[in-house]
């Protein structure tokens, strides 16, 4: 359920991970923005509260919002809109595509009907729409892909990716007012990178119905929660456990925020329900961080268990060796410490699809950028 | 009909509107005051804050004295001794980590330091919450503190220009926080108008303390374990007696002064929307003011005869003023972020000032207590069956259940 105030505004996500990409999404924001107010509409953006990208590789939202010029609201659903809102979706990273990312199971869930999806990758448009049906979308979707290889434009993807969203979000604004925005921050020798990007960027219209999508039938397959004993439903360990995996599984937001108990069925006080001995926390999975995986070369292997003794989340099992990936946030040490060089770290879309992307931002460029 | 030229005036102000986080804004408005010394200790919001002045020292775009401290209790400590020796100064924090920093807060007001502190309001622990929450900064409404909330990243600028102001005024001389909501201002973009150079250095000329720490003033600090029975009392009552004199007096002056500096009006303790023959007010403050104010232009929409109040200042609480303002109104409604457990009537602390507000008035209207305690934020529907309930309430001449918990899961005991 789309409340009016909402369904008036026209929303651009921004998706990305780290602290590099936070950095680019508040200037891919701040130069739309006021593009925005350029072209006579009120504008806000911000990064989604909850995230926490100062932390290495985890993924955020930037949203930025574009009004009619009479909105003045605060938006109700400040941190995350709820319902079908978004006309862009934007990728800094193509990993995220086929990841939860931060509180959003899936990459297109809260995208409207029509939305338009823009990539930073070095793969083709219909290679992406394949990846979003299998991993990102569980609803019908009748929109555009627009990809673009961010790096060629300038020192950071920022620019590319501000011309390659103006591209999508046309006529809201045009890209002589994007010009103007970045005018006006003095960036003048910006410009022409963001023309070029704006015109060389692929587009695709692609349409995708919701029963092709692989996530829509986990989507219809969430079973009910285990009913709570009692009239209160007070501290009911197992009913809680239950819930607690129903949030855990699922793959839209709404169903996620649905799922979480009332007061009276959360543990009292510092306590919280959790694993049992030896198993994971269901509440806490983690590779949502990952870009690169670990995999292990069973015929190099000699058994030796560095990899389980210095995993720094404990995602790999000792008997016998095996990576958790649902916890795995892709840090590389047990790559390091094998002696036997039995565990390779290829990128995601390489490991789960054999895709061949070239588009990710390694450490060496990384640290390059922020001038360690 | 506008004039050419004043066209050209409102053409050339919308160019200047920038898109800004209430974070930047606030750093800007530092900037524009030529703070000297600003003390800086990370805790999310606030942490948006230090960020930005820090890029902008780093950027050569003025100069301040820029540390970062190891603590929030040092950050406060820090701009406590560079205040007394007659320094312009900048601090703020969050949550818990200014709790951390309470100890020297309490004595910067004691001391009548005018220090101008940011508080980007979040929750207080456990576990980790940080959320919108206005506990951390109400630890401090009883110390000594002046304290007023702003509702958009434009006027977390402009109050914290005019914090300075009143903070410095030989009448007042008492520290002033700036209350920012956390995420909903301090991290959301939008357009700002800022002031020219010159428009504040006319405002706000540099700060001349009268008594600075400094020996050539022929000054130094009262002696520490000083007998109560000495001068306790006396030094609590020249608090007392600023704290009066800056709401009767300073705090309206300054506004006004800013007003004519800006040119528009602003009310200093109130803005009312809908409120000229409202039975019904819903008083509120800081950010999600203005889902009050979106909500109550749509039940007038439907003939509901609704206003808006938002309270600017929270210390010195304007208790005549309010009372004046709400003159005729059948039903209150008091949008509150915070808790007080076990406190009069387990309500919350907007709502017993409130409520004691009104305990001499010769009209006492219903009041009820939205409570929106613990970080998540407000949606609109939950607003509107508050309000409805308020009316229920006024038309049945008593409330059954003056306090209610508007976001929580679960049954409302």
């Amino acid at each position: 359920m789309v409340s009016p105030e909402l369904e008036e505004l026209t929303w651009l996500a921004i998706h990305g991970r780290g602290v590099i990409n936070t950095a680019h999404s508040s200037q891919i924001a701040l130069t739309l923005s006021q593009a925005g107010v350029a072209a006579g509409r009120e504008a806000f953006y911000y990064m989604r509260y909850d995230d926490s990208p100062e932390r290495v590789q985890l993924p955020f939202i930037y949203y930025a919002v574009f009004g009619n010029p009479r909105i003045r609201v605060i938006l109700p659903e400040e941190v995350e809109p709820v319902g079908s809102v978004f006309d862009t979706v934007a990728v800094l990273d193509s990993s995220l595509l086929v990841k939860s990312t931060s509180q959003r199971a899936l990459l297109m869930d809260g995208a409207k009907k029509k939305a338009s999806l823009v990539v930073n990758t070095s793969l083709k448009p219909s290679v992406i729409l394949n990846l979003v049906r299998k991993y990102g979308c569980a609803q019908d979707w009748e929109g555009k892909i627009i990809t673009l290889r961010a790096k060629k434009y300038g020192q950071n993807i920022a620019l590319g990716m501000t011309g390659a969203i103006a591209k999508a979000m046309e006529p809201l604004y045009s890209i002589d007012d994007v010009v103007e925005s970045l005018e006006s921050e003095g960036k003048t020798d910006s410009v022409d990178a963001v023309r070029s990007a704006y015109e060389e960027a692929d587009s695709l219209d692609v349409t995708l119905k919701a029963q092709d999508c692989e996530q829509y039938k986990l989507k219809s397959s969430l079973g009910e929660a285990k009913p709570f004993k009692g009239a209160k439903g007070w501290w009911d360990r197992e009913a809680y456990m239950s819930l607690k995996e129903r949030a855990a599984n699922a793959p839209t937001y709404e169903q996620r925020i649905e799922a979480m108990p009332s007061w009276e069925q959360i543990a009292p006080a510092l306590i919280e329900f959790g694993p049992k001995v030896s198993e994971r926390n269901i509440g806490f999975k983690t590779s949502f961080a990952r870009t690169f995986r670990p995999v292990i070369d069973y015929g190099k292997c000699v058994n030796c268990k560095l990899c389980h003794v210095f995993c720094p989340d404990g995602a790999i099992d000792y008997e016998p060796i095996k990576v958790n990936y649902e916890y795995c946030k892709g840090c590389g040490i047990c790559a390091r410490v094998c002696g036997s060089k039995a565990i390779s770290m290829p990128h995601e879309l390489q490991a789960l699809e054999g895709l061949d992307e070239e588009e990710f931002l390694t450490i060496r460029e990384a640290l390059i950028e922020y001038a360690y | 009909m506008m004039s050419k030229s004043s066209q050209v005036a409102v053409q050339k102000a919308v160019q200047k509107r920038r898109v800004w986080t209430g974070a930047r804004s606030v750093a800007e408005a530092v900037k524009l005051a030529d703070v000297d010394v600003i003390a800086a200790y990370p805790i999310r919001p606030y942490t948006g804050i230090m960020n930005a002045l820090a890029t902008m020292i780093a950027g050569g775009d003025f100069y301040a004295e820029y540390l970062v401290c190891d603590s929030e209790h040092s950050q406060f400590e820090v701009v406590k001794h560079a205040s007394a020796v007659g320094a312009r100064t900048f601090v703020g924090s969050s949550g818990t980590g200014l709790v951390y920093g309470a100890e020297a807060a309490v004595v910067t007001a004691l001391g009548q330091l005018p220090v101008v502190g940011i508080v980007g309001c979040r929750s207080l622990d456990d576990p980790g919450n940080f959320g919108m929450e206005w506990n951390d900064a109400f630890m401090f409404r009883d110390v000594g503190w002046l304290m007023e909330w702003s509702k958009d990243p434009q006027e977390a600028l402009e109050m914290t220009l005019v914090a300075y102001r009143i903070a410095e005024d030989p009448r007042v001389l008492l520290p002033h926080f700036v209350a920012l909501d956390g995420a909903a201002i301090t991290h959301v973009a939008s357009p700002v108008t800022p002031p020219t150079k010159e428009q504040v250095a006319k405002f706000l000329p540099p700060y001349k303390p009268l008594h600075p720490l400094d020996p050539a003033y022929e000054s130094v600090s009262k002696a520490m374990h000083i007998a109560p029975s000495l001068i306790g009392p006396e030094q609590r009552k020249s608090i007392d007696a600023a704290m009066k004199r800056a709401k009767n007096i300073v705090i309206p002056e300054a506004w006004k002064a800013w007003g004519d500096t800006i040119g528009r009006e602003y009310p200093p303790f109130f803005e009312g929307t809908q409120m000229e023959d409202a039975d019904y007010a819903i008083l509120s403050m800081g950010a999600y003011s203005r889902n009050v104010e979106y909500v109550v232009e749509r039940m007038r929409e439907s003939g509901v005869k609704v206003g808006s109040l938002r309270l600017k200042y929270l210390r010195p609480f304007p208790t005549e003023e309010l009372v004046k303002a709400l003159d005729g109104v059948k039903g209150i409604g008091v949008v509150d972020f915070s808790y007080s457990f076990g406190s009069p009537g387990n309500g919350s602390v907007l709502y017993n000032d409130v409520r004691a507000a009104f305990y001499e008035a010769e009209q006492r209207p219903l009041i009820m207590d939205y409570i929106f305690a613990g970080g998540r934020e407000m949606t609109i529907p939950e607003l509107e069956k508050s309000i409805q309930a308020l009316i229920e309430s006024v038309r049945k001449g008593r409330v059954d259940k003056p306090v209610r918990w508007v976001t929580v899961r679960g049954e409302d005991v």
